[in-house]
């Protein structure tokens, strides 16, 4: 099955400079450290073209003249070229290092502000791993190719330009000869390196299915206990670890033509110096020292070529990444606020706060009905008048609509047709941070953040002080538990506040919606998974934060639902029934089958 | 010694092959040493009347009587011999590659298979972040040793030597000077890379940290926007990439430090070398080819050397690495020491006098606990979270031993049957189940990959999922599990108990196992179970005193503690925990009650 999320499948891409134009752009603010590495690789690639030409002098000039005073001369020189050279390598690494650095930064922080701006449905419609992926692995990857690749490769291409130039200068006849082999080396490069990366990435494919099949081996544990399927998961896992190994091995082998052969070739360049040069050296034509140069450029020559081979095959991997990344960076949000409300509510970032009037909490939906961009209809012609400081209790099977009512609530999504009035004027006339500030969210299984319980409590509003947080704990009756933690408030909740118990997570988040104050309050009620104590805890904190807000539940517990002011039965996306308990028991329609089932003839 | 021992333990079996690259990739570095030999042989020997360096019988190959011969035939010869290279170069790398990937192949195996018959109180403790890790990183850093690192040591120990060795030849007294720099290369090198792993750990846990804010953030992105807390993110997130970006920095820095210095190192190595063949060849004590043959070999020693201090000083990663997997292998195997008898379970269950205490506990999660169930009954489970209920459960498909006092199954005491066998018979639903990557048919089925369809269906049926699936777009074929579609808690809990229903089963355990599926449905469930499986054992643990009011028996724990038994009407007029729990779940229901009885006043 492939999606377009599917990490594993690489589309062979054709090379699209526009998305690197995009790129480059991004690296604007790095001209100058650009400039500088671009300069030293010129220094380097000088260097490394100079250095047979040092010893040549030796050979050639001292040597061959037994003037030994020359040799303070050679010295001199050879300490320039160090200064030069170790001046030129620290400040390549230094200037590349910080192209990558901060490359990597910039990326990450355009992708993460795209990010907070993107709209529920986003998330909806993409895996969690997927968004990680971009913000990680590729930002390396695009910042590594971007900076060491780049610039790695004007070294390359700036040596092997100034190798040749020398030989011309030096013997015409020779840099032909030599020169002659530099196609064959070429396309054995690019011939290896495009297929040692497609069967390193067929390897990595396979690597991430291993790693999936440990994941399901560790985290399913318990289960392929009761179920006894050991000896078949390892039959598959044994499969798959197999066919690893055949392929690493194929792998390795193909990499392991790849040098032997650019050696191979190269060796055939020397044999023909040896020759050639030889045969000059003999008649006099060139000195020993013209032969050690020649032999000398041979073997310089193929590291930029397998170099440069290897950084246009690690561009052509890269395209994928950058096309993700940048088609995360221009993600268009399909819920903003348009130029009006931005001019009068302000934007994200910098909201405008005195011109935002109090949200009372009066809800209309106006006829509204709504279907997920691709997909059937979730919410069909719904109409409802909620007034501030009410609570309605949403009841219904899965896939009734209770949680697509909420999302347009929270405007994570806007309804297809119809409009959603608050405090009597259309959703869209507000901005969106407006309505979150007075927005009030418990999750049924309610997300923490790594941090103290102090630090989770004050997210609901991060103006508050310990005080407030501590108020809203008492208020809940979470001040108990979390007292009796060694260090109370300043207690680390762990990775999702996986150190506490589900209970003690969800009053938490009690008091976090507390503390944000808001008008309006949704409510995704858990199903019961804790015990009786603990339920009354929470029964307590529910009635607590419902108190004087209006109050939207998808409710499970018959006592949230029994007090709620209106009760809709939902199903298909239409309001079966509507009223109170009582109205609703009396008219004996569908709420009264639902719930009088549970307690008959069980 | 303990070290090496650890390091060998996993290529045991294949150190024939290893051998064998390690023969081959001695010679390969011998010929390597030749190559510069072969300029000497024109310059000193051809042009000049020096001796030749070259070995006798490749003097011998390439002797002719003319200078164009002569140069003709060490050209030829020097591509055979490239060639002769390139053969033994490519037969090491199939057999080192060969020798890794057999030795990481094993080593996954064993791992995964460890990994499964671990105990469940391992698997209860275990972080899986942190076994992935082991599972993963820690055996590819294993792979990398064994694969790559032994073997570059080996070459770089064995190209420095034989460079030595062939200057040593030509002239000791320059070798000296040309192998003078060369141990402060190596100790630089080595220092380094001892220090820099922790500068490496810093960065390694900025940008955790950062992929932390990152993931949390993603996966919790309703919580931000609903409490509009998106530039407090932005700023948690931007505080802790320009953490990691510096940290990163930093570490660049001391790159740039350390490539740069150890290239003065070298170069200056170079230039010793160079002075002192300048003058030794003008003084007549070696030739022009020699000079150049001595600033090849430097090469193959500077460098090289740079190279192994920065692998010696990387070792420190596999042998944590190493500790890491043998940490996993050392642990009991919960199947090693098992009983092979596997007797047909009717149904019939009794505990004796059953208590148990976890290892690192103080108190018994269970005190001398005692009660039977016959074929046919269902056994209910109350209490509290921590009352031992789940304890008792798990003691009674052997996921826990150590029991004192006994559990019988039709009189045949537990500890005596093979764990695989009584697992195959005693069905048992995790409150939490997992379900694999695989479609929603394959996870039915899965105990019987050879399952009529029928039998899958009627499962489906059973567990009330199969309408759910077939309002899937793909049906059956849906992929589930962590790669697929996410089901709700319900749809797995449902999904978990079909698994379970695809053959008869004489006991059958819920472990909460409807928590998270409306009651309705849950009633419906265990109506349709009680029809089709009349002569099934049937215990639940729930919090549901609804469902509990159905069962034959009731069991109420509490501290580890029976503290009542019997049937509802009992336990209800007992007045004591269960009845108090009773209370507090019928309050809501009464007011039902109520309503329907003013509702029957109104109308008459």
């Amino acid at each position: 099955m492939q999606t377009p999320f599917d990490e594993t499948t690489f589309t062979d891409v054709k090379f699209d400079a526009s998305v690197w134009k995009k790129l480059f752009i991004m690296m604007r603010p790095l001209k100058r450290t650009i400039a500088i590495a671009l300069l030293c690789g010129v220094m380097l690639a000088v260097v490394d073209v100079a250095y047979p030409l040092l010893n040549r002098y030796a050979i050639d000039t001292i040597i061959a003249s037994g003037d030994l005073s020359l040799l303070p001369r050679f010295i001199a020189m050879y300490a320039l070229y160090v200064v030069v050279l170790v001046g030129a390598v620290y400040t390549f690494i230094l200037a590349a290092g910080k192209i990558q650095n901060q490359l990597a930064y910039i990326i990450r922080k355009r992708a993460f502000e795209k990010l907070q701006n993107l709209p529920f449905a986003y998330y909806d419609r993409t895996p969690a791993g997927w968004i990680m992926a971009r913000l990680t692995s590729d930002s390396r990857q695009l910042s590594d190719i971007l900076s060491w690749g780049l610039i790695d490769m004007t070294w390359g291409l700036l040596m092997m330009i100034g190798i040749t130039v020398v030989m011309f200068v030096i013997n015409v006849k020779l840099a032909l000869i030599t020169l002659s082999i530099l196609p064959l080396l070429l396309i054995a490069s690019i011939y290896f390196r495009k297929r040692i990366l497609k069967a390193y990435r067929h390897i990595r494919k396979q690597n991430s299915k291993i790693t999936g099949a440990f994941n399901e081996g560790i985290g399913g544990a318990k289960t392929t206990k009761t179920l006894v399927l050991e000896e078949s998961n390892f039959k598959e896992f044994d499969r798959l670890t197999t066919s690893m190994r055949r392929h690493s091995i194929r792998a390795a082998m193909f990499a392991g033509l790849y040098f032997p052969t650019i050696l191979f070739i190269a060796s055939i360049a020397t044999a023909l110096v040896f020759y050639y040069g030889g045969i000059d050296v003999s008649t006099g034509v060139i000195t020993i020292g013209v032969l050690y140069v020649f032999v000398s450029y041979v073997g310089q020559f193929f590291d930029p070529v397998m170099q440069m081979a290897n950084i246009l095959a690690r561009f052509q991997e890269a395209q994928a990444s950058a096309e993700r990344i940048m088609a995360l960076i221009e993600e268009d949000p399909d819920i903003k606020d348009t130029k009006e409300v931005l001019a009068r509510y302000g934007t994200l970032e910098n909201p405008k706060r005195e011109n935002w009037e109090l949200l009372k909490g009066d809800i209309t939906f106006d006829d509204v009905t709504f279907k997920y961009s691709k997909g059937e209809q979730v919410l069909k012609n719904f109409s409802l008048d909620v007034k501030a400081g009410q609570s309605v209790a949403l009841v219904g099977h899965t896939g009734a609509g209770k949680s697509t009512i909420v999302n347009l609530i929270c405007r994570f999504y806007e309804p297809t047709t119809g409009q959603i009035l608050i405090d009597g004027k259309p959703m869209k006339d507000r901005s969106i941070g407006w309505l979150h500030d007075k927005l009030g969210y418990v999750l049924q299984s309610p997300h923490l953040f790594s941090g103290t319980i102090m630090e989770n409590i004050r997210y609901g509003n991060v103006h508050a002080d310990d005080y407030a947080c501590i108020e809203a704990a008492k208020l809940v009756k979470a001040d108990d538990f979390i007292k009796r933690f060694e260090k109370g408030y300043d207690t680390e909740v762990g990775e999702g506040g996986a150190r506490l118990s589900v209970g003690q997570k969800q009053l938490i988040s009690f008091a976090r919606a507390l503390i944000a104050d808001p008008r309006i309050l949704i409510l995704d009620e858990a199903t019961s998974s804790v015990d009786t104590q603990t339920e009354k805890a929470l029964q307590h904190a529910i009635e607590t934060v419902m108190e004087g807000r209006t109050t939207f539940v998808i409710a499970h517990r018959l006592s949230t639902i029994v007090h709620a002011d209106m009760i809709l039965v939902l199903e298909d996306g239409e309001i079966l029934e509507r009223g109170s308990h009582e109205t609703l028991i009396k008219n004996r329609g569908a709420y009264y089958r639902l719930y009088t089932n549970q307690f008959q003839h069980s | 010694m303990k070290r090496l021992k650890q390091l060998k333990q996993w290529t045991k079996g294949y150190g024939f092959i290893f051998l064998g690259a390690v023969v081959v990739l001695f010679s390969l570095q011998y010929f390597r040493t030749l190559t510069p030999l072969f300029i000497q042989h024109i310059i000193d020997y051809i042009f000049g009347d020096e001796a030749s360096a070259l070995p006798p019988f490749i003097r011998r190959i390439v002797a002719a009587d003319t200078a164009p011969r002569a140069l003709l035939l060490v050209a030829l010869f020097s591509v055979f011999f490239t060639l002769f290279r390139v053969v033994l170069f490519f037969l090491h790398r199939v057999l080192t590659s060969n020798f890794a990937e057999t030795v990481a192949r094993n080593l996954r195996n064993k791992l995964y298979n460890k990994l499964q018959n671990l105990s469940f109180t391992y698997h209860s403790h275990a972080e899986t972040g942190d076994l992935i890790q082991r599972t993963t990183t820690d055996v590819e850093t294993y792979r990398v040793f064994i694969g790559d690192q032994v073997i570059e040591v080996l070459r770089l120990i064995f190209l420095i030597s034989f460079a030595v060795w062939q200057m040593s030849m030509m002239m000791p007294l320059l070798t000296l000077i040309s192998i003078a720099v060369a141990p402060i290369i190596f100790i630089s090198a080595f220092v380094y890379f001892l220090y820099v792993k922790r500068v490496f750990k810093r960065v390694e846990e900025a940008e955790g940290s950062m992929t932390t804010a990152l993931q949390e953030n993603v996966t919790g992105i309703r919580v931000v926007k609903a409490f509009a807390n998106e530039t407090f993110e932005m700023k948690k997130f931007d505080e802790r990439s320009t953490t990691y970006r510096d940290e990163e920095f930093n570490l660049i820095k001391l790159m740039a430090l350390f490539w740069s210095a150890t290239d003065a190192l070298i170069f200056v190595q170079y230039c010793l070398t160079a002075s002192f063949g300048i003058y030794f060849t003008i003084q007549g004590m070696m030739g022009p080819g020699q000079f150049i043959a001595f600033l090849a070999y430097v090469g193959m020693i500077v460098w090289p050397i740079r190279q192994l201090g920065r692998i010696i000083g990387d070792f420190g990663k596999t042998t944590v690495a190493l500790d890491r997997i043998d940490e996993i292998m050392h642990q009991v195997d919960e199947h090693e020491q098992d009983t092979h008898y596997a007797p047909t379970i009717k149904g019939r269950i009794d505990f004796e006098n059953v208590t148990f205490q976890f290892d690192d506990d103080e108190q018994p999660m269970l005190k001398d606990v005692s009660f039977s169930a016959q074929p046919g009954e269902t056994v209910a489970i109350v209490g509290k979270t921590g009352s031992g209920k789940s304890t008792l459960i798990n003691l009674m498909v052997r996921l826990l031993e150590n029991q004192r006092g006994r559990i019988l199954y039709d009189g045949i005491d537990i500890l005596t049957i093979n764990k695989k066998a009584l697992r195959k018979q005693v069905g048992i639903i995790l409150q939490e189940p997992f379900l694999y990557s695989k479609t929603v048919y394959d996870n039915i089925g899965i105990m019987d990959n050879e399952a009529p369809q029928d039998s899958v269906f009627k499962a489906a049926s059973i567990a009330r999922i199969h309408e759910d699936i077939q309002n899937f777009e793909a049906g059956y074929d849906t992929i589930v599990g962590e790669r697929g579609v996410t089901l709700s808690g319900g749809q797995k809990q449902r999904v978990a108990i079909a698994r379970m229903l695809l053959d008869d089963k004489p006991v059958l355990i819920f472990d909460d196992s409807l928590s998270a599926v409306d009651t309705e449905t849950d009633i419906q469930i265990r109506r349709a179970l009680s029809s089709y499986w009349k002569n099934t054992t049937v215990f639940i643990i729930t919090h549901r005193i609804i469902t509990a009011k159905a069962a034959d028996k009731i069991i109420v724990l509490d501290e580890g503690k029976i503290v009542e038994r019997g049937d509802h009407e009992t336990l209800v007029k007992q007045g004591k925990l269960y009845a108090e729990l009773w209370d507090i779940q019928s309050q809501v229901a009464q007011s039902f009650e109520e309503s329907e009885v003013s509702d029957d006043a109104d109308t008459l």
